[in-house]
């Protein structure tokens, strides 16, 4: 049995359609990412799995039980993080622990919590005095605090500068080391394929797509691109020429999607090509300047799924 | 139990908040504390006092030892002078009235004479203070009088009355009752709408705890705070400012509990129409500023229009500080703050209760 089964899930905000019929079952252990732009409906979901909102259709089972028949239940086994994470005032770091693990039947020693995310420097400071990652940081670490079975983050990372990014990614992998299920939202999609295991493309209310990172990406961002400035005598028609190529663009920038990129940066560089030849007489310098080569991305399959960015 | 392990938390959290709140401290205590100090110097520590000269014309033992009685008498200062001397005071104002103790005075407490009236002068104008002496003289008098007993030695007035009431004792439970009102309103019930504002109730929902537990758990703590808040008004009132209590404490704990519970009640129906804090605090200002001068805490309610007595005898603060008066400065028994604790009890329960039935979340 899925810790978490979604079924038919429908949420309307008057005419604006926020959840359009979403499905999806997340397995014991396992970190189920939610991916997609600013208010594709991500949080909407989360919210109604974790007891916060009512959908107008379909259900949600958490660990077995109903969550709409029994929220009470369902929400001491789980732990969550919401957005936005307001705490009382004049209330510090350590009596906002003690507080949450109050509110649960069974909760681990405070002491525990405030050392295992770090927070003991900070434990005496009150929460509005912490910086933007301490105070995510301890917004996990009150989801924790329940020892739940199953872990919501709701955009964990967002706001955060690069260090604490990897910081907070850093304790995510801690959650996962302890065999928590675990289901996240993101907009990065660099969040999503590092910690993952299945993620969840969400537009418009609607789930795009969902499987394995690796495996979104080879469906539907498969091949290499090669980005370079454009060269004289190098046009479009003799790129689509070189092995394995699917995709040219040539805007300001060559970018050539191929299947075999070895290949294809052989015949670029080739010493004996005519746009090689003359651009060295011109200058003395390589005639493929400013070459960058990258795997397809999240970021590639969204595009290709949605013709949309993830950041619009 | 958990529900209680949460409640404690959550209550004992409001608690050590609302205590670390300064600006919210300064603005119930605070205020408070400052309100006495002004009343304080506007009155003078020995409140009301008045000063009287007396003509004594019989110059028996008993005239001396009634005058002596009358002299000893909180707040009054009496000179005895002659005739022309006294009259001169009065036209002067600088006496409130003068006594005039007949020839025969003592013959006639002796009961060797015919009956003596005491004559008092006043200056023309009736103020409160020769009101005032008018009742210390009347009641000294007859306490000298005795009720047909013969024994004139006992001059000293017996009754505890609004006579020995200073300012500083009116005002102190016109501030315990300023307290209940401002915390109540103020700050447990626009506290609730600035965690549902802020969504710190949102994430609560998110743990098993229930909107009741929340609830009383926030009105309990308030009330605590409150409680603390008026343990320290009363102490920095009888040892700075030298207020009394005459009645007991005991009696004092009813109408605080209703008063405060019947408050945060009002204050979440204010703040259950307020879609924001601000609009809020705004509405709860409105309210509670008018409350506090049209129910007796500032001057008696007698000096208003029956229409806005009667308006403000609707609402519980009227009846918290007849309430308070009453027991503090009356030494009044329950029988007497019963009604008192009744209204205030009724629009506890109606409020707290629509109030639990109107709880939203976010």
């Amino acid at each position: 049995m899925a810790d978490i089964e979604v079924s038919g899930l429908v949420k309307r905000y008057g005419d604006l359609v926020a959840v359009d019929g979403v499905s999806f079952a997340v397995e014991n252990g396992e970190v189920f990412g939610m991916l997609g732009p600013n208010g594709a409906g991500k949080t909407t979901t989360l919210e109604i799995i974790e007891g916060l909102r009512t959908a107008d259709q379909g259900s949600v089972r958490v660990l077995g039980t109903d969550v709409r028949a029994h929220p009470a239940a369902v929400k001491e086994r789980i732990g969550v993080q919401l957005q936005a994470t307001a705490l009382p005032e004049f209330t510090t770091v350590r009596e906002a622990v003690e507080l949450f693990a109050a509110l649960y039947r069974h909760s681990r020693p405070v002491a525990e919590v405030i050392d295992e995310f770090n927070l003991g420097e900070k434990a005496r400071s009150f929460t509005d005095k912490l910086s933007g990652g301490q105070m995510q940081r301890l917004s996990i670490a009150l989801a924790l605090v329940n020892d739940p079975d199953v872990v919501f983050l709701d955009e964990p990372t967002t706001g955060l500068d690069p260090q604490a990014r990897l910081n907070i990614w850093e304790v995510i992998e801690g959650i996962r080391r302890r065999r928590k299920t675990v289901v996240l939202t993101t907009h990065y999609m660099e969040e999503a394929e590092r910690l993952c295991d299945r993620v969840a493309v969400i537009d418009r209310g609607r789930i795009v797509a969902l499987d394995t990172p690796w495996r979104l990406v080879s469906e539907h961002a498969a091949g290499t691109t090669i980005e370079f400035e454009l060269v004289p005598g190098l046009d479009a028609d003799t790129l689509r020429r070189m092995p394995g190529v699917e995709r040219v663009a040539m805007d300001g920038r060559a970018s050539v999607t191929t299947k075999a990129p070895e290949a294809v940066l052989h015949a670029l560089l080739d010493p004996h090509a005519p746009w090689v030849a003359s651009g060295e007489d011109r200058d003395g310098e390589g005639a493929i300047r400013n070459l960058m080569v990258r795997h397809g991305t999240l970021e590639d399959v969204f595009l290709r799924l949605t013709g949309r960015s993830l950041r619009e | 139990m958990n529900g209680f392990r949460a409640f404690r938390a959550l209550a004992l959290n409001e608690v050590r908040a609302s205590v670390r709140n300064r600006t919210a401290l300064i603005f119930t205590l605070g205020l408070a504390v400052l309100f006495m100090v002004i009343f304080g110097l506007l009155f003078g520590g020995n409140g009301l006092s008045v000063s009287l000269d007396a003509v004594d014309n019989d110059h028996s033992a008993a005239a001396s030892s009634y005058l002596a009685s009358l002299g000893h008498v909180k707040g009054v200062t009496l000179h005895t002078k002659t005739h022309d001397a006294a009259f001169t005071d009065l036209k002067n104002d600088s006496v409130t009235a003068v006594l005039v103790v007949p020839r025969g005075f003592g013959a006639a407490v002796a009961h060797q004479g015919p009956p003596q009236q005491v004559a008092i002068y006043q200056a023309s104008v009736a103020s409160s203070s020769s009101a005032i002496s008018d009742d210390v003289v009347a009641q000294v008098t007859a306490g000298f009088a005795g009720g047909g007993s013969p024994s004139v030695s006992l001059g000293a007035p017996q009754s505890a009355t609004v006579n020995q009431v200073t300012p500083m004792d009116y005002m102190l439970p016109s501030m315990i009752a300023y307290i209940i009102l401002f915390s109540g309103v103020n700050y447990v019930a626009i506290g609730l709408v600035e965690a549902r504002v802020k969504q710190v109730l949102r994430r609560f929902r998110a743990t098993p705890v229930r909107a009741g537990t929340l609830l009383s758990a926030q009105v309990v703590g308030g009330g605590l705070t409150v409680l603390l808040q008026i343990l320290v008004l009363v102490l920095v009132g009888i040892l700075v400012f030298q207020a009394h209590n005459y009645g007991s404490w005991l009696l004092l704990i009813p109408p605080i509990v209703l008063g405060t519970a019947s408050f945060v009640g009002i204050g979440f129906l204010i703040t259950s129409v307020a879609r924001t804090s601000e609009s809020a605090r705004a509405l709860a200002a409105l309210v509670t500023f008018p409350l506090m001068f049209l129910s007796g805490l500032f001057f008696p309610m007698d000096a208003l229009p029956s229409v806005i007595q009667t308006i403000a005898r609707i609402l519980p603060l009227a009846w918290a500080s007849d309430a308070l008066h009453q027991v503090m400065n009356d030494a009044a028994g329950f029988g007497a703050i019963a009604t008192d604790c009744l209204v205030m009890a009724v629009w506890a329960v109606v409020t707290l209760s629509v109030a639990a039935w109107r709880f939203r979340w976010d």
